[in-house]
């Protein structure tokens, strides 16, 4: 397998748009070809991560219009449903593309346009993941899974509200110095739990889990280019090398995992990742994690090595996970901040992962960033695709 | 009269209980299996109150549990519990659980013993 | 009396005394700090003022809601509707948001309108809520009738509270069969619906004195969805 490398990207702001799915596709794919330069170079291959488009914005097939509207015919092109792994699952195909000598460049743009509906409609179209006879039609929804997994959390390791709350509290203040954040608007611990108002300001959605626990429900985009690497070091100045990938399932129905606080899936795929890469958590300078809710920022960051099991609370109280801490989580606000438009999150992650390690993260560079970790979440943690990106200085 | 228990399923070959149901045994690979009916006790290993409803429910909030139930598998279902507790004893019952549109779904539900 | 001043008093409703809502203050989930209260009579401009952009924007229902509310508040400033309420929240002095209703007649509310202009921070919850303790323990009614114009809004009051269906009744807001917040269902939603704290720290209250318009740009950002300037 050749090494590949990712060569540009882009995205749109996450939010709430009034363009449509294929408009917001073209708008980052535009960005991250631009940023990409490849000058003569023609796209080979265009992977296109989405989860609803078929339910919400009832277009299918939407990998062939992007071509079509990028004027990128005849590259090769599908579409990859993956639920709220599609972005890195998008990712993952286009990697094997080019590692393969199949392509030698190759866009990969994962996009939702969930605020085409409503938000039950939303809750409903997300909680479609669940098994259908085990789960949904007891009204399972996916904040409902984490509701349950976090007062699991809660009993055995010692996860406090406040913990809950300094996530999110961590993450919107990074989301501020995220110009394509979704959320602009800063917190306060006496707002969302300490003060009596907090009862309206913050009520439970799932409990444990409350208001701010859980990420917005957006819009948007976000692209990569990917090329391989002895090509890449032809044109651009930084190429990211994709240095690890791993994926890993568990069982649909959440109840029937064998240890239920255990995220086993994102144990695997990370130790995948991390063994392809020859690196270690160590290693690692800034970490991108799927936070759909708070909980799962501190679950993961444990699940994959990052702290001991049970420990990943502790490191968020020290600061150790804040921007300016040793190592920073989410330093674009994640799904919490920057918002969580499905198909968009997994390949948003390493958008941001990128401008990190290329020193283009404004004020929310994290210093030297030289490797950097991602976790694409899907379904409840049954399907998680985890990545590790190293910068190849030229 | 319509079934609306809930079964899982028994491996022929190794005996496994699962809940849901595969069609490959995850122990031992097997593909034939007798039905078991999803009944009797169980130990509640979390619940949670849910808020933000699909459109199907028209109540405040929903009470959900996982419950380790003594026949040897978990399961999922409505907690019909005032008071809710981590490790308390329930037992499953059968009722409606979702209206969907006009049908009415049948599904697993949780009261104390 | 002159002609005119006879005329005046033909069109102009009974002057009653609405009993004042007790000013509250309410943290946010920013941490900021919001003021709830009434309004005079010749604040009445400086709403209109604040409103009138919305009356064109479509999104969110805001274009109906605004123009009604714009409506009924004129109507309240020239005495042109009996027993009108307004309450605002302001946040340093900034108008953050606006509701209003009136008493239709003893022990019953008709609930008017709710309008936002900042997102995202549960305003129109509180200020919904403040406005139903206005009529339910200020006013001191039995029941308050409620209509909406945005459905999934209406909805999550409707199943919050909850609201009672009261169909038989029309609502003033066009007719519509009319929802209901009774007394009892409302002492008992209070402890998680009804937040804020009395009496209000002087020196808070004087920062409300004045109702500020918020600038352009907040509202483009808030209320549009436009992209705010990359920081």
């Amino acid at each position: 397998m050749r090494q590949v490398a990712i060569v540009g990207c882009g995205m749109t702001k996450f939010g709430r748009s009034d363009v449509s799915l294929l408009e917001l596709m073209c708008e980052s794919s535009l960005g991250a070809l631009r940023h990409a330069d490849l000058g003569e170079r023609w796209v080979d291959a265009v992977y296109v991560a989405n989860m609803g488009a078929a339910r919400l914005n009832k277009q299918t097939a939407i990998a062939s219009a992007l071509v079509d509207r990028l004027s990128l015919f005849p590259a090769m092109a599908e579409s990859v449903e993956n639920g709220p792994a599609s972005g890195a699952s998008a990712f993952k195909n286009g990697f094997l593309a080019v590692a393969s000598g199949m392509a030698n460049v190759v866009l990969v743009t994962g996009a939702e346009k969930m605020r085409a509906v409503n938000n039950l409609e939303a809750t409903d179209f997300v909680a479609s993941l669940t098994h259908p006879e085990a789960e949904y039609i007891y009204g399972v929804t996916l904040p409902s899974l984490a509701g349950m997994f976090t007062r699991l959390c809660m009993e055995r390791f010692g996860v406090t509200a406040e913990h809950l709350a300094m996530v999110a509290i961590k993450n919107q203040e990074n989301a501020l110095k995220n110009p394509f954040a979704h959320i602009q608007q800063r917190i306060t611990m006496e707002g969302i739990l300490h003060a009596p108002e907090a009862v309206v300001n913050n009520p439970f959605v799932a409990d444990p889990l409350r208001l701010y626990d859980c990420c917005p429900v957006s819009d948007g985009a976000a692209s990569l280019v990917l090329c391989a690497l002895d090509l890449a070091r032809e044109f651009c100045p930084t190429p990211i090398r994709v240095a690890g990938i791993g994926q890993a399932t568990d069982t649909h129905a959440v109840h029937e995992r064998p240890d239920p606080t255990q995220l086993t899936a994102v144990h695997l795929a990370a130790e995948k990742a991390f063994s392809m890469s020859g690196l270690s958590p160590k290693d690692i300078d800034v970490v991108e994690l799927h936070d759909a809710f708070t909980i799962l920022e501190i679950a993961e960051s444990e699940a994959a090595g990052f702290f001991p099991r049970g420990e990943g609370h502790v490191a968020l109280e020290e600061g150790t996970t804040s921007l300016t801490g040793a190592l920073p989580i989410n330093p674009s606000g994640g799904l919490k901040g920057r918002g969580h438009p499905v198909g968009a999150t997994g390949v948003a992650q390493l958008v941001e992962l990128t401008w990190q390690l290329r020193g283009e993260a404004d004020a929310r560079q994290v210093k030297d960033a030289k490797s950097g970790f991602a976790c694409n979440f899907g379904g409840f943690g049954n399907n998680v695709i985890a990545t590790v990106l190293v910068r190849e200085d030229s | 009269m319509m079934d609306t228990s809930v079964y899982g399923s028994r491996c022929n070959a190794c005996g496994k209980v699962s809940y849901p149901a595969h069609c490959v045994c995850p122990e031992c690979g097997g593909g034939a299996f007798e039905p078991v009916e999803i009944s009797g006790e169980g130990t509640v290993l979390t619940y949670t109150d849910v808020y933000a409803l699909p459109l199907d429910y028209a109540q405040r909030y929903l009470r959900l549990g996982m419950v380790e139930l003594d026949l040897g598998v978990r399961a999922t279902g409505q907690l019909l519990d005032e008071n809710p507790e981590v490790g308390k004893r329930v037992r499953v019952a059968i009722g409606v659980v979702r209206q969907s549109d006009e049908k009415r779904i049948y599904g697993l539900q949780f009261v104390p013993v | 009396m002159s002609t005119g001043n006879e005329l005046e008093a033909l069109l102009r409703p009974p002057a009653t005394e609405m009993p004042p809502y007790p000013p509250k203050v309410i943290t946010l989930a920013s941490g900021e700090q919001m003021v709830v209260r009434q309004i005079e009579r010749e604040e009445v401009s400086t709403l209109l003022e604040a409103i009138a952009p919305l009356l064109w924007v479509e999104r969110d229902f805001y274009d109906i809601v605004a123009a009604r509310l714009f409506a009924e508040l004129l109507a309240f400033k020239r005495y042109r509707v009996v027993d009108e309420y307004c309450l605002v929240g302001l946040i340093d002095g900034v108008l953050a948001g606006i509701v209003n209703g009136r008493e239709a007649r003893p022990e019953v509310g008709m609930s008017y309108h709710t309008l936002t202009l900042r997102r995202g921070l549960r305003i129109g919850a509180h200020l919904f809520a403040a406005k139903m303790e206005y009529h339910i323990e200020v006013l001191g009614e039995k029941e308050v009738l409620i209509v909406a114009e945005s459905p999934i809004g209406f909805r999550r009051w409707m199943i919050e509270y909850p609201l009672e269906k009261k169909s038989e009744v029309q609502h003033e807001l066009g007719g519509v069969p009319s929802w209901v917040l009774t007394r009892e269902t409302y002492l008992a939603a209070k402890p998680r619906l009804v937040a804020g704290r009395r009496p209000i720290p002087p020196e808070l209250l004087e920062t409300a004195r004045k109702i500020l318009l918020p600038e352009e740009e907040t509202l483009r950002v808030q209320i549009l969805g436009e992209r705010g300037r990359a920081t």
